[in-house]
């Protein structure tokens, strides 16, 4: 079976999110995935890029966010990558989800989100980048 | 995101039509944060056509829970899409939220 890449780039700034929900409605439309995969595709990226929006970078200059797909029979893998400050979102702890409301951090579920989506989320530091590779068996 | 609020006995029924993302969530925490400040304690929060939430939005609807929850009053969620059930059962909120099938069940409990 022929494996399917697709780039796409956005930049640095939360105002972009609508643009990049919209090329990958495009995409699920184009490959064909189910609308509740699609909508936790969305899900988890914007949960990565806004990290990076958010934390990454502290020169208020623009950036570029690269998100490559890559679909191989049934396995699709997202890698995003960007150029800010090194931060690996595997070493995060996760929020205890069993706390009562009281108890209940407000926060730090967006990389939990991703984790318990995905099936396989891996980081690594390259050429001064961040590079964060998720994996998903469909 | 569209949100439209009415009164329905002793709750406030806000309808959610759209996606909360970290795009509109601050709009939407305000909208909310306007009618627990105009006195209401009883809150129902149709799911119906909410059709995507990323952790920003969950993030409100934690924090109003903790608030109603401290004032005495009640949150109840109703008529939420499978896929947003979903991301509530991964988050633990499945168990911190009442979550009805029906509007009208939501509203006499």
């Amino acid at each position: 079976m022929e494996i399917k890449h697709k780039h796409l780039s956005v930049e640095n700034k939360i105002e972009e999110l609508p643009a990049l929900t919209a090329m990958l409605e495009q995409l699920a439309d184009e490959w064909d995935l189910n609308p509740g995969l699609a909508m936790n595709l969305n899900l988890v990226i914007e949960e990565a890029i806004t990290n990076v929006v958010f934390y990454a970078y502290d020169d208020k200059l623009p950036h570029l966010i690269d998100i490559d797909f890559e679909l191989d029979g049934n396995e699709l893998v997202i890698v995003i990558s960007d150029d800010g400050t090194p931060f690996d979102p595997t070493k995060k702890t996760d929020p205890d989800i069993s706390l009562s409301v009281d108890d209940r951090q407000v926060g730090g579920l967006g990389i939990f989100l991703i984790r318990k989506i995905m099936d396989k989320v891996s980081y690594r530091r390259e050429n001064k980048k961040n590079i964060l590779t998720l994996v998903k068996t469909l | 995101m569209d949100i439209k609020n009415e009164k329905v006995g002793d709750f406030v029924v806000v309808r959610i039509d759209g996606r909360i993302d970290t795009t509109n969530y601050t709009e939407f925490e305000k909208i909310i944060a306007e009618v627990i400040d105009g006195g209401e304690k009883n809150l129902v929060l149709d799911c119906k056509n909410l059709n995507y939430i990323s952790s920003s939005g969950l993030r409100v609807f934690l924090i109003t829970q903790k608030r109603l929850m401290g004032a005495g009053g009640k949150l109840h969620l109703c008529t939420m899409q499978p896929s947003i059930k979903e991301i509530f059962d991964i988050s633990g909120f499945s168990t911190i939220f009442k979550i009805y099938d029906s509007e009208a069940e939501a509203l006499s409990n």
